[in-house]
């Protein structure tokens, strides 16, 4: 067999398993299960514990800016 | 085993099960765990139905995920960083494909293809704007104001993005502060919202004011809001609620400001001068803070191509009113009308997901195919939908063939701008505003509340699903004016209560619980499949 043919075989073969291999990610919703089990709860832990300016600590200074009035 | 039951083990998996319980059903409320909703497996919708699913809509989307984050981001590590420092952003992101998952359940053939490119459209709509708030975020950008950060103009989500075309041209992009943040969480993880929500109340804010308005206000309470703009522009819309919002918006943005009144009484031509002036002013605004003038083609050239999706629309009405062949689910037309006619054309991914559609409906005309073959009963949904439920019409088509046709929320925005002069424009830009979301027939609209009645004779419904937001103090004051006109008109109508984002408050259970009660009891109809008729996803995205 030329080695071009055993090329595009195995080009082949490795495209069929792929495919097939994705199909059981997309079939048994393991994306999903990865996402919603691992991925999420890992994710929240960080947000939850991430360290966040309090905002409400801010002035409220009305007279900072103009009024923005172009009605003159 | 039996002759007969290998050839329907072979119809079935050519073709998928069939979809009613006489015809030996495909209980497709089997496939899902119990509370996540995760399917135990996806479903089998048949040997062409199922690859179309894995190669055009799961790989297709999850391919195009990325792509379109490179395709918008100005370096995608910034996107990386975004995702981390973002609540919304991570929870949002990851399970976008269960989205689809959830608002395409066992769609099959044209219903299926059409009302996923909807979908697509809003998954790259939604991408877009998160690059263009990564893009200018000096928080990812060691405090950095670059290029797109002077770029950037920040409006409130129900600004809508129509405003901006005359600086598009020269390179802004306007960033809508909720849409991604607020909107489009809800629809796709119903849990990050909570936190905004519960952030507000810490605060000693109360909790009875629309949750929307809540959780608008708890993104900036929990600092979750990328800094990417010197500007922003509030507004008043839906309520005054809003107002509240956009006060505390002020005062946390702490930046020029300039607030947008979005007028109750929107029919008085003297109110509509007024929003005309008000409109000007704040493109003055934008001129000064930007350096940059208004630009008449820039606008002209979107407005354009915005009247060509609305007449795209009206082909579609056209067909869903009069035929049976509209491909479109009740959710991918709701969503896909309300994004884009909210944040306007700032790409070109509306006008390419609607050709996609026109070309699969025309099929459908051409050929005879109904694609929602279950149908029992014509729906027209009306009011405010529940956000962490927006796919309750796909559930209620697969349980008991009610196939929402059309809703409030699509129809608002029911016209064309003239792009003949400045004053034509300016003119209807103000009706445009006006008819914001959850203004024209909801709050404020009190007299186009009963515009119910006309649209469901033009899209032939005979069933009216009532949205009741218990928290929306406007919609609630005319509650018993529509009890009254479903009893005089003699009009089958099921009201689903609901907390728009928050799924705390009435759960999706309960509100599957009324539809079947009133399925049960008032109609005297069996389900199609009763797998769906009660279970549990209390913890479901």
């Amino acid at each position: 067999m030329c080695k071009v043919s055993k090329f595009l075989l195995k080009f082949c073969g490795i495209v069929l398993l792929l495919n097939v291999g994705l199909f059981l990610v997309f079939f048994f919703d393991l994306d999903g299960k990865l996402l919603y089990r691992v991925v999420e709860p890992f994710l929240k832990r960080h947000y939850d514990n991430m360290d966040r300016k309090d905002p409400v600590k801010t002035p409220y200074d009305m007279e900072k800016f103009p009024k923005y009035k172009y009605d003159d | 085993m039996a002759k007969k039951d290998i050839k329907k083990a072979l119809r079935d998996f050519w073709y998928g099960k069939p979809h009613s319980a006489e015809e030996g059903g495909r209980r497709l409320g089997e496939l899902l765990e119990d509370k996540t909703q995760l399917y135990k497996h996806r479903e089998w919708r048949g040997v062409k139905d199922t690859l179309y699913y894995f190669y055009m809509i799961w790989g297709y989307n999850y391919l195009h995920m990325v792509t379109d984050i490179i395709k918008y981001s100005n370096n995608p590590i910034d996107f990386l960083k975004g995702t981390w420092r973002y609540r919304w952003m991570g929870q949002t992101y990851l399970p976008v494909i269960h989205w689809f998952d959830r608002g395409l359940q066992g769609m099959r053939g044209e219903a299926l293809a059409a009302s996923a490119w909807h979908y697509r459209a809003m998954v790259s709509a939604s991408i877009q704007q998160m690059c263009n708030f990564f893009n200018a975020d000096t928080r990812l950008h060691h405090g950095k104001e670059n290029n797109a950060y002077r770029h950037t103009i920040l409006a409130k989500e129900t600004t809508c993005g129509t405003l901006f075309y005359p600086w598009m041209d020269a390179g802004y992009r306007y960033v809508p502060i909720e849409m991604i943040p607020y909107f489009v969480t809800c629809h796709v993880n119903s849990h990050t919202v909570l936190n905004y929500i519960d952030a507000a109340q810490s605060i000693g804010l109360p909790g009875d004011p629309c949750p929307m308005c809540q959780a608008e206000a708890g993104i900036y309470v929990l600092d979750d809001v990328p800094d990417c703009s010197p500007m922003a522009i509030t507004c008043n819309e839906a309520c005054d609620g809003s107002v509240g919002t956009a006060i505390l918006q002020d005062w946390f943005i702490n930046k020029p400001l300039f607030a947008l009144p979005l007028p109750m009484q929107f029919d008085d031509p003297l109110v509509k001068k007024y929003c005309m002036k008000e409109i000007e002013e704040c493109w003055k605004f934008i001129e000064e803070q930007t350096g940059s003038p208004f630009s008449w083609e820039s606008m002209v050239k979107r407005l354009e191509l915005q009247n060509r999706l609305q007449r795209d629309e009206w082909e579609k009405w056209e067909v869903a009113g009069k035929t049976d062949y509209y491909p479109v689910n009740g959710v991918a037309q709701a969503l896909f009308r309300i994004f884009s006619t909210q944040y306007g054309i700032q790409g070109d991914f509306w006008l390419e997901a609607s050709e996609k559609v026109k070309k699969i409906m025309y099929k459908c005309v051409e050929k005879k195919i109904n694609p929602f073959p279950q149908t029992r009963h014509r729906v027209i949904a009306w009011s405010c939908a529940p956000l962490y439920y927006s796919n309750w019409c796909t559930w209620a088509y697969n349980c008991w063939g009610l196939n929402t046709l059309i809703n409030m929320d699509s129809l608002m925005f029911d016209m064309e701008m003239r792009t003949d002069s400045y004053e034509n424009m300016l003119e209807d830009m103000a009706t445009y505003h006006m008819w914001a979301p959850m203004r024209r027939m909801a709050v404020g609209g009190m007299h186009h509340i009963f515009e119910l009645w006309e649209y469901m004779e033009k899209f032939n419904c005979d069933m009216v699903a009532m949205y009741d937001q218990l928290q929306c103090k406007g919609m609630q004051g005319v509650h018993g004016l529509f009890e009254d006109e479903f009893r005089r008109r003699d009009i089958k109508a099921f009201w689903m209560p609901h907390a728009l984002p928050d799924c705390r408050t009435v759960s999706r259970a309960e509100i599957r619980s009324l539809i079947n009660d009133y399925m049960t009891t008032v109609m005297h109809e069996e389900p199609l499949d009763p797998s769906l008729l009660d279970f549990d996803d209390s913890m479901t995205w």
